[in-house]
């Protein structure tokens, strides 16, 4: 009940302010906002984003909330995609104190609460790891909750949040990389697209009854949905979430 | 740029804001039954194709389930299958 009642919100456009900006990447940065009234959201969900010329033109772009609900301001992690319309300001224009109109929190489908329990299967290409850090940093207090990370990013400089990753490791969650373009000099993780083995080796049994979120462009989401469909694991179990090719 | 043909749907999460802001409730938890194939998936599963309008299609079988039509002055729905929305008493 307490769920439908989150989910019953009119939607309405907020002014949010720029509390802070922390560069994640080269090509991402977050943005920590104050928003008045903010209602709360889940772990998984997300906002949308509008900016509007001088002229009244508007442009519009979902982001994923990266901050857990605990949290008292509001995180988004944007990647800077370079012709895009919304994410060069967003990333390279946006100062601490300004303002962003933005409506959330959306989506119900795409969420995990403590509550719903384990075990937690996470996989992630590039910018789609934005959602599921907000699980894991909901993880957090709930160790019994067991959880893996599976992180596919180009190269390993393209991984986000790779501090809080490595530290993450320390409360009891797995957390496996693949880089697919290029590998550091060294490199003992995975390289190239998600395959069966990885797959296996990030416990991804079907007798596990896990709980499956896989996040990222359209193209990894239903490759890496489709191997899990072939190891046996049945499509209903599986929460997908698809960042299309008009991001920017 | 090129685009990939795979890359050309996103699904239902992507088409929640504005769905949320006409039906003024959650829209991806609603469950809808395929007419055709008579799978049950929530309305965040399905694919969505988005143009001049928006629809969305069942991932089993890809039959349309949804086309939604910005026009001026009014957003226009068509919906197929069986879409089931709980609402608390």
């Amino acid at each position: 009940m307490e769920r439908l009642r989150t989910l019953r919100a009119p939607l309405t456009w907020r002014i949010a302010t720029v509390n802070e900006l922390q560069p994640e990447t080269t090509h991402a940065t977050t943005l920590v906002l104050d928003v008045p009234d903010w209602p709360g959201h889940l772990a998984g969900q997300h906002v949308d984003v509008r900016l509007t010329a001088e002229d009244g033109y508007q442009a519009e772009r979902s982001y994923s909330i990266a901050s857990p609900p605990e949290d008292s301001h509001l995180a988004l992690t944007v990647e800077n995609i370079a012709d895009g319309e919304v994410s060069p300001y967003l990333t390279g224009v946006l100062r601490a104190g300004d303002e962003l109109e933005l409506r959330g929190p959306i989506g119900g489908y795409f969420t995990w609460e403590v509550a719903d329990g384990g075990p937690l299967l996470l996989l992630g290409g590039g910018s789609g790891l934005v959602p599921l850090m907000a699980m894991l940093r909901h993880r957090d207090d709930a160790r019994s909750v067991e959880a893996t990370v599976l992180v596919s990013a180009r190269t390993w400089d393209d991984v986000l949040y790779r501090n809080e990753l490595a530290k993450v490791v320390e409360n009891d969650v797995t957390v496996h990389y693949t880089l697919t373009r290029e590998q550091p000099p060294g490199w003992t993780g995975w390289a190239g697209r998600v395959n069966e083995e990885m797959l296996r080796a990030s416990g991804a049994e079907p007798s596990r009854q896990l709980r499956v979120y896989i996040c990222g462009p359209t193209g990894f989401v239903e490759h890496v949905a489709d191997l899990l469909v072939q190891l046996g694991h049945n499509p209903h179990d599986i929460k997908t979430e698809r960042f299309g090719p008009t991001g920017g | 740029m090129t685009v990939d043909a795979a890359e050309l749907h996103t699904d239902g999460n992507a088409a929640a804001g504005l769905l949320q802001q006409i039906f003024m409730a959650e829209f991806t938890t609603l469950e809808r039954t395929c007419q055709s194939c008579g799978d049950r998936n929530p309305a965040g599963a399905h694919l969505c194709y988005e143009g001049a309008g928006i629809v969305l299609r069942c991932p089993n079988c890809s039959d349309v389930g949804l086309r939604l039509a910005a026009l001026p002055d009014q957003y226009v729905f068509e919906l197929r299958g069986t879409w089931t929305r709980r609402i608390e008493s």
